[in-house]
């Protein structure tokens, strides 16, 4: 998957990995190459910025602590961010239905 | 686990141009990023080449914050709106005869001045991709909106004859072109205060 074909819907591939409960950048990268089959072909530090992007949309939350003497931030889903996710889950399942219908629908019989 | 040059060199270069709260945790990814591949068998100085390339290049990343940095937004609609609110307040000066107001000339050339100081920093503030640069001109962009809206305002009110439609619009816009920024630059000290 190339990082252009991604950066569209990286927003919310980012909400998705952070629904099963909080995660660090590193766990997010980790859960984002899980949940792409290892597709994921991004440079992994752009990752930080983009959720930098998300916690000050309102849609994650952010909190430090210290993790084997480093600092560590780490992230969670807030209510709207849920909304958002649900939202985009949708119009990605109508966007992607619309497409495969078009992409695999048969040509119509030549006329005789 | 003592960390290679190579990964150290490498924050260092962030280091040069993010502010350290966002290089701490770029340090934190970096370092499990590089443990992963030390536990996967690679040598040390390997397992660093390998991180450092996933993590992808400084100027990629820092170009990045700087697209996400909270005053780009605000700095691009302010410019993109700017041409509006300038047509509202020309029509204002125009109509009420503004030449003749008792204004020196020192303050006019000032205010000139100040107007595209504040579009030089937008302008960088949208554009740039220098982390520190770009962060820096949106602030002082943003405040110097609030600064010049309000002496746009002051002035209006205390020289003008009279009031017109076009001097509400002109007030109207001004005013929230200035709750806009100062929501912006208030957001900012509650994420970083």
């Amino acid at each position: 998957m190339r990082a252009e074909e991604l950066k569209g819907h990286l927003d919310a591939v980012l909400l998705a990995a952070l629904e099963g409960g909080p995660r660090h950048g590193y766990a997010v990268i980790e859960a984002l190459r899980q949940n792409t089959g290892g597709r994921l072909d991004l440079p992994t530090g752009t990752i930080y910025p983009a959720l930098r992007r998300l916690e000050q949309a309102g849609l994650i939350a952010g909190s430090w602590s210290v993790v084997g003497g480093r600092r560590r931030r780490e992230y969670q889903l807030t209510a709207a961010g849920r909304r958002a996710l649900a939202g985009r889950r949708a119009d990605w399942r109508d966007f992607s239905a619309a497409v495969t219908a078009a992409l695999e629908s048969r040509p119509w019989p030549s006329p005789a | 686990m003592a960390e290679p040059r190579l990964i150290r060199d490498y924050l260092a270069a962030l280091s040069a141009q993010l502010p350290a709260r966002i290089v701490h945790e770029l340090a934190d990814g970096l370092t499990e990023t590089y443990q992963y591949y030390v536990r996967q068998g690679q040598a040390p100085d390997i397992a660093a080449r390998s991180a450092v390339a996933e993590f992808g290049e400084p100027r990629v990343i820092t170009a990045e914050f700087a697209r996400a940095h909270p005053t780009r937004r605000t700095s691009r609609t302010l410019l993109m709106t700017g041409p509006a609110v300038g047509a509202c307040w020309a029509a204002t000066l125009i109509t009420s005869q503004a030449w003749a107001w008792p204004i020196p000339l020192p303050a006019r050339i000032l205010l000139g001045l100040a107007l595209i100081t504040t579009i030089g920093l937008l302008a960088t503030s949208t554009l740039g991709t220098c982390y520190r640069l770009a962060a820096r001109a949106g602030i002082a962009g943003c405040a110097s909106i609030v600064a010049l809206d309000a002496a746009m305002i002051t002035g209006a009110m205390l020289v003008m004859p009279s009031i017109t439609w076009i001097m509400v619009a002109a007030v109207a816009a001004s005013t929230i072109r200035m709750a806009c920024s100062m929501r912006t630059l208030s957001g900012l000290t509650a994420l970083h205060g």
